[in-house]
């Protein structure tokens, strides 16, 4: 099934700081929900493993992270591709760009897709959207005390992408 | 298969031991959420320790202006109990409600509120009736115990024991199950009591079990479902999916509260 969202941050450091942090893997690895290890494993590619911990469910998803179409400090799209083994698979994008915002601060403006397939979409098909949501504010509002403070201006999911997605 | 062990402790002590000792270890209360999620594999914990034969955990009492409802009590056990009946008979029906016939007999109250299911029919009336939760090491306010989708005040190594109710004038409880799973589409408990008219809504949040103050609000002026005309939840704060759409489960919400104050009215 597909989930699809967006939103916007106003980070409170300038557009260079917001960049490095934005590639710096020791940052994400503390801003993304559950993240165990993620690791440079050549230019632009990384190795990451993160635990999805939501109620009863306790599984670990393995997976490649790829930066590409990198327009520093403007833009960059993240990709990654995971597999929880019998759990299930997740994959999907996230273009971010970055726009100067008042007094000094960044403005991060993300679209992000991604297609989550197995047996954790089955049974989370209910569930799926509130918890991307939920992970999106976490990593954001993690982020957000990582460069200093900000505030999520909005998050969005989008209704027609989970419409169109596959049921259980 | 794969191996995990199995422990079946008869107090509440030692099933506290056992959670301390085994990092990862899971408690099995009815196992009507975790059995399933480990038959998919998307749990693999290392001890299961069943509960069922903690006696300390049954039972269902009256004291004073109380009802107190032990947490492996299963939802078969209230929808038939001539206690809860004659203290908060609404309560019997969101335990009657619950799940199918395999489901009630199986599933506790316990289990449930621990697990806080987003969709679950025990948050809305817990939440509702301002009950305290009772665990092995404290007790914790209906308010302070929900914490959003399936997260709970509870420490990793932390049983509920029993859930303590003040009995009510009014209580209500109406839900849109989803016709396949049960589940709340959406849930609404109205209750009044000593602690004022609450409003506890559940299966609509996009973050689990909440509050309409709103709803309280009028409910306090008037208790009719009259009262809640023209009142309705953001839909930008409702949770989306395949079987109804955020402005759907807004709507729902406001006509599931006018039934729960007519049946509590009732």
């Amino acid at each position: 099934m597909a989930v699809n969202m967006s939103g916007e941050v106003i980070l409170a450091a300038d557009r260079e700081r917001v960049w490095a942090m934005l590639n710096d893997p020791e940052v994400l690895k503390v801003c993304i929900p559950g993240c165990e290890t993620f690791e440079l494993d050549g230019e632009n590619t990384f190795q990451a493993v993160a635990r999805v911990k939501i109620g009863p469910v306790n599984a670990r998803f393995k997976g490649k992270v790829t930066l590409s179409d990198i327009d520093a400090p403007n833009s960059y799209k993240i990709s990654g591709e995971g597999e929880g083994g019998i759990a299930g698979f997740a994959k999907g994008g996230a273009t971010v760009r970055l726009e100067p915002a008042e007094d000094g601060g960044t403005r991060l403006i993300y679209d992000v897709e991604a297609n989550v397939g197995g047996k954790i979409a089955q049974l989370g098909s209910r569930l799926i959207n509130s918890v991307a949501k939920k992970n999106a504010d976490t990593f954001f509002a993690k982020f957000a005390e990582a460069v200093g403070g900000g505030t999520v201006v909005a998050t969005n999911v989008d209704e027609a992408g989970t419409a169109a997605g596959e049921g259980s | 298969m794969y191996a995990f062990d199995y422990q079946r402790p008869s107090t509440v002590n030692e099933a506290a031991a056992l959670l301390a000792n085994g990092s990862g270890a899971k408690l099995l209360a009815g196992g009507q959420t975790l059995i399933p999620t480990m038959k998919q594999r998307l749990a693999s914990p290392p001890l299961v320790v069943d509960l069922r034969d903690v006696a300390e955990l049954r039972g269902i009492d009256r004291t004073n202006d109380r009802l107190v409802i032990g947490a492996m009590t299963t939802h078969a056990q209230v929808a038939e109990s001539a206690v809860v009946a004659s203290t908060i008979p609404g309560l019997c029906n969101v335990a009657e409600g619950i799940g199918d016939p395999h489901v009630r007999h199986r599933g506790t109250i316990g289990g449930s509120l621990a697990n806080n299911d987003p969709a679950a029919d025990y948050p809305a009336a817990v939440l509702a009736l301002a009950a305290t939760i009772y665990t092995n090491k404290r007790e914790i306010a209906a308010d302070d115990f929900f914490q959003g989708l399936f997260t709970t005040a509870l420490e990793e190594d932390e049983i509920i024991t029993r859930v303590s109710f003040p009995i009510p004038e009014r209580f209500g409880y109406a839900k849109f199950p989803n016709p396949a799973s049960r589940y709340a589409m959406v849930g609404v408990a109205v209750a009044k009591g000593p602690q004022g008219v609450r409003v506890a809504v559940t299966g609509a949040g996009q973050n689990g079990v909440f509050r309409a103050t709103d709803m309280e609000a009028a409910l306090t002026n008037a208790f009719t479902p009259d009262a809640l005309k023209g009142i309705s939840v953001d839909p930008s704060l409702m949770n989306s999916d395949i079987h109804g759409d955020a402005n759907y489960r807004a709507h729902l919400v406001t006509v599931m509260a006018r039934r729960a104050v007519q049946a509590a009215a009732a």
